[in-house]
């Protein structure tokens, strides 16, 4: 069990511009037993970075400590972590039980040593009965565990996961998702998980760390990454459906937005008063802090999805999209116009010229 | 020469791999000791494999050449000019040229039209045919050529071209019909059904819709079998013994044999002969060499 | 519905004509020539005299004299030998080395890797009688490279075509026909996913165990293959055997396919030829089969 750190970490691939470097300047914490998710699109430097943790890369610049000690350099062995591949990487010509068996049989323990480990391991999982057969043979969710199996069986310091559950159908994958938290809460082994999917990592995450173009763009714990985005691009990422952004200018202590829609600026000493930049802003509203009442401000509806729990709202106003969510059985007709009112709580201003939010 | 078994059937994963650049990413810097260890190695390897065709070289332009590759005594391109001059090797070189294209046109008639046929005939029996052609494709020309003597002789084929490109294309047949009939395998069905329904005849949407989907897999078929037709010996000894109807394996056939006892060989102008008739084999398979590559690595020609 | 025989003959008839020139080129060279042979080796057929004119039906007396010829039996050895020294040895073991060596050299973004593969593809591409005269003049005893490149390290001129024919003949043979066996095994090596090798370095592999718990055993199922594959292909040398030694000297090279051709055409024995002829086809029809039974089992 040990801490990890990226301190101002580089990584540039031969064949790509000086401006875009796979990872830029990563610096980043991981707490000793925490579950931190590396989130972002595909190419946002995730998996260079989950990589680099590994020793299957090394970084141009910066370094990488586990457990306080640096690792640059080391080969992937003698860092004492464990890695789960997208395409799990079983190897196809030995049985479950020997894949699971090879780190060990590496290491030299003893046979009687290697087939208790893999016992336990097999148990822990419930994939006994999986044992003898050849990965060929294995459905999707059972080569994962497999996979999964042979990380675990190493006892190492550190879990990495690159993407293990996105070839799993939607419904493994929930599954497999509850299950993974669990154990990592019983194993008690700090876990690097990547991943470009917003929800799977609001539900695994102890802490997130938000990834876009090789920039950290934020580090946070679901929450907060949900309710105080950092900037634009955190905003739109998680969330689904995603955070509204509008554009909008300052009156006073109010915001207007498109359509004339007046909105109270959020307190703060920032928020009020001074403007930032050229004036210019982004509201950000979550679908659930807008509300259809009447008196509020109208909107016209385009369409209603109902998603039977709730139901999602699309609405104009003046010329741009936004989406509420609304209990069930609001069904206001298409075409119809409605009254919007915001949650003074709810609304989050960013600035238009860089994106970052203004507290 | 002689034919094997379409390993292909096994390997077409394998020989789409193999035809992939060679060169790709490096995933990590080699050290110093290491690049010296692999370019020994390597040096070693070309070595092997490069040094008779240097030797080639050096004697092709070597008036006083030797069968020890140097750097040549007298350099001169008087080698390539007696060729000609002395040993007609013009003629045999155009008879060579003939020969191989006529086979080129009849193969690739013969193997579209089979190919294509064989990949949509819907017959219980299919796979028999298929395996048949697989079987036919291992019988080596070797072990055939003295039936075909005979035969050709009872046939009155010898010594005609007719014999000569219809023998050549049979051999190329079994192994390109396999191919083609891969390529058709994998042009869907549904284009030449719509051409039906449009009213045209099965003919005309085969040349008119399929084939042309088809050319790259009839390219490597007609280069194939040029290569083949050019480089085919056996079968030229068996058949020809005219000297006007001489192609350039059967010329050189004679001059490597006529000089007995290897000492007085002309190797200079046996050289020259050689470099040029390698030339149109460097020139088809290096030109295409990806195509060739998967192509040839699904049969070997090779004695 | 009912599909019948004849319903299903109609609906293919295109299909079937347009099978018929290639299958008329085939029977007439192929079925032909086969059957020929067969009947040819029950008579004692020559190619002058009056055996050529009238050949006489002697039933299985080519084939008795054939299995009771010691030279037959030289000739057998001979063949296996070579198989053995060049195919097996020789290119197998050669093609799975440069395959292993150009894949890793290729992963490593080592250049050269394009030169070497060239070379190796140039040596089996070129047509077999270039071959045979380069190394005709490769070995000679006088003035071949070899001998001369021997001497400059001191060590004395070998006559290869009088001492060591067989092992000049395998040399050559291993030269012209490795590329074969390294394409395949470069293929094989590349449809192996390269995360395998990652997550075997995750676990603690070096690149030895690598090599031995993952690249050799994922390469056997393609290995029986290819054996068999370039043992049939060698089984047929004639060209290049020909053109070094022509079987000689006194047999000691005397592969199968020489022999036939002596037989026929200097000998004049045009049946008895056609009956090692048979032979022939019949031992490559039997390793067609096993072949074709062992790549369907594959698939």
């Amino acid at each position: 069990m040990a801490g990890v750190e990226y301190d101002d970490v580089w990584k540039q691939f031969a064949a790509q511009a000086d401006d875009k470097a796979a990872v830029r300047g990563l610096s980043l914490d991981i707490d000793d037993r925490e579950l931190l998710v590396l989130l972002g699109p595909s190419g946002c430097g995730k998996t260079t970075a989950l990589r680099m943790l590994a020793g299957l890369e090394e970084p141009d610049r910066g370094d990488i400590r586990i457990g306080g000690k640096s690792v640059v350099g080391l080969e992937p062995k003698d860092r004492d972590v464990a890695l789960v591949f997208q395409s799990y990487a079983l190897y196809p010509h030995l049985s479950a039980q020997e894949n699971i068996r090879y780190p060990l049989k590496v290491r030299g323990l003893s046979r009687a040593e290697q087939d208790r480990k893999v016992e336990r391991v097999a148990d822990m999982l419930g994939i006994g009965h999986l044992l003898p057969r050849r990965p060929a043979q294995l459905s999707g969710g059972e080569q994962q565990r497999v996979a999964l199996a042979r990380a675990i069986v190493r006892e190492p310091r550190v879990f990495l996961m690159d993407e293990p559950l996105s070839n799993l159908d939607a419904k493994l994958r929930v599954h497999t998702r509850t299950e993974l938290k669990t154990l990592q809460r019983e194993l008690g082994t700090t876990m690097v998980f990547v991943t470009h999917d917003q929800a799977e990592a609001m539900s695994l995450a102890n802490r997130i760390a938000v990834l876009n173009a090789g920039e950290l763009q934020q580090v946070g714990t679901p929450d907060a990454v949900y309710d105080h985005p950092a900037n634009v691009f955190v905003a739109e990422f998680i969330g689904s459906p995603p955070m509204n952004l509008l554009k909008a200018t300052r009156d006073a202590d109010e915001v207007v937005v498109g359509g004339g829609w007046r909105l109270a600026a959020p307190t703060g000493s920032r928020s009020q008063g001074q403007a930032t930049g050229d004036g210019q802003l982004i509201v950000g509203l979550r679908p659930e802090g807008i509300e259809i009442a009447a008196g509020g401000h109208p909107a016209e509806v385009i369409a209603v999805e109902p998603f039977g729990s709730e139901v999602i709202i699309d609405l104009r106003v003046g010329d741009e999209a936004l989406k509420v969510r609304a209990a069930p059985d609001v069904r206001p007709e298409a075409g119809s116009t409605v009254g919007l009112r915001a949650h003074p709580r709810a609304v989050r201003l960013f600035d238009a010229s860089t994106g970052l939010a203004i507290h | 020469m002689t034919a094997t078994p379409a390993t292909g059937v096994v390997d077409s994963a394998a020989s789409a791999a193999a035809e992939a650049p060679l060169i790709r990413r490096p995933k990590k810097k080699a050290g110093p000791l290491e690049w010296i260890a692999v370019h020994l190695v390597f040096l070693v390897v070309c070595g092997f494999f490069l040094v008779p065709f240097l030797w080639l070289l050096s004697a092709a332009f070597d008036e006083k050449a030797s069968a020890y590759i140097q750097w040549p005594v007298v350099p001169t391109i008087m080698n390539f000019v007696r060729l000609f001059t002395e040993h007609d090797f013009g003629r045999v070189l155009l008879n060579s040229l003939f020969v191989a294209i006529a086979t080129m046109i009849l193969v690739v008639i013969a193997v579209a039209l089979a190919g294509y046929s064989l990949s949509r005939l819907d017959l219980r029996r299919k796979d028999w045919i298929t395996y048949a052609v697989l079987l036919l494709q291992t019988m080596p020309i070797s072990a055939t050529m003295v039936p075909i003597y005979g035969l050709a002789r009872q046939l009155g084929l010898r010594n005609s071209y007719l014999g000569l490109i219809l023998i050549h294309a049979a051999i190329e047949l079994p192994f390109l019909i396999w191919l083609m009939k891969g390529f058709f395998d994998s042009i869907p069905r549904h284009l030449e059904e719509a051409a039906w329904l449009d009213g045209r005849s099965k003919f005309r949407a085969l040349v008119e819709i399929v084939l042309p989907l088809a050319r790259p897999g009839l390219g490597i078929a007609a280069g194939l079998a040029f290569l083949a037709a050019w480089s085919e010996v056996l079968m030229v000894v068996i058949l020809i013994d005219q000297q006007d109807l001489k192609t350039v394996p059967l010329a050189f056939y004679e001059a490597m044999r006529t000089q007995g006892g290897y000492t007085e060989v002309q190797y200079g102008v046996i050289a020259a002969m050689g470099v040029l008739y390698l030339l149109p084999v460097m020139v088809v398979f290096f030109g295409a060499r990806r195509l060739m590559v998967r192509g040839l690595m699904n049969s070997t020609r090779g004695l | 519905m009912t599909a019948g025989r004849r319903t299903s003959f109609r609906r293919n008839r295109l299909y079937l004509a347009g099978l018929s020139p290639a299958a008329f080129l085939l029977a007439l060279f192929f079925v032909g020539p086969a059957l020929w042979a067969l009947g040819s080796s029950f008579t004692n057929r020559a190619l002058v005299g009056i055996d050529a004119a009238n050949p006489r039906f002697v039933g299985l007396d080519n084939y008795a004299r054939l299995f009771s010829d010691p030279d037959f039996a030289r000739v057998i050895l001979n063949s296996v030998i070579f198989v053995i020294g060049s195919a097996i040895i020789g290119q197998f073991v050669l093609g799975l080395a440069l395959a292993l060596l150009l894949d890793y050299a290729e992963r490593r973004g080592f250049l050269a890797t394009n030169l070497v593969y060239a070379a190796v593809l140039l040596a089996w591409v070129n047509p077999t009688i270039i071959a045979g005269f380069l190394w005709v003049a490769m070995f000679d005893f006088y003035n071949g490279s070899l001998n001369v490149g021997l001497s400059h390290i001191g060590l004395g001129p070998v006559d290869w075509f009088g001492s060591g024919p067989m092992l000049a003949v395998i040399i050559a043979n291993i030269w012209r026909g490795t590329a074969f066996t390294m394409l395949i095994f470069l293929g094989a090596l590349r449809t192996i996913p390269s995360d395998i090798y990652e997550a075997a370095r995750v676990d603690g592999a070096n690149a030895f165990r690598r090599f031995w718990d993952h690249t050799l055993p994922l390469l056997r199922p393609i290995a029986a293959l290819t054996l068999l594959s370039v043992t049939m292909a060698t089984f047929g040398t004639f060209i290049l055997i020909q053109a070094l030694t022509n079987g000689g000297p006194a047999l000691q090279t005397e592969v199968i396919a020489l022999y036939a051709y002596h037989q026929a055409f200097q000998a004049h024995a045009v049946g008895y030829g056609s009956t090692i002829a048979v032979v022939m086809l019949a031992l490559n029809l039997g390793f067609a089969i096993v072949f074709l039974r062992w790549s369907r089992a594959r698939a």
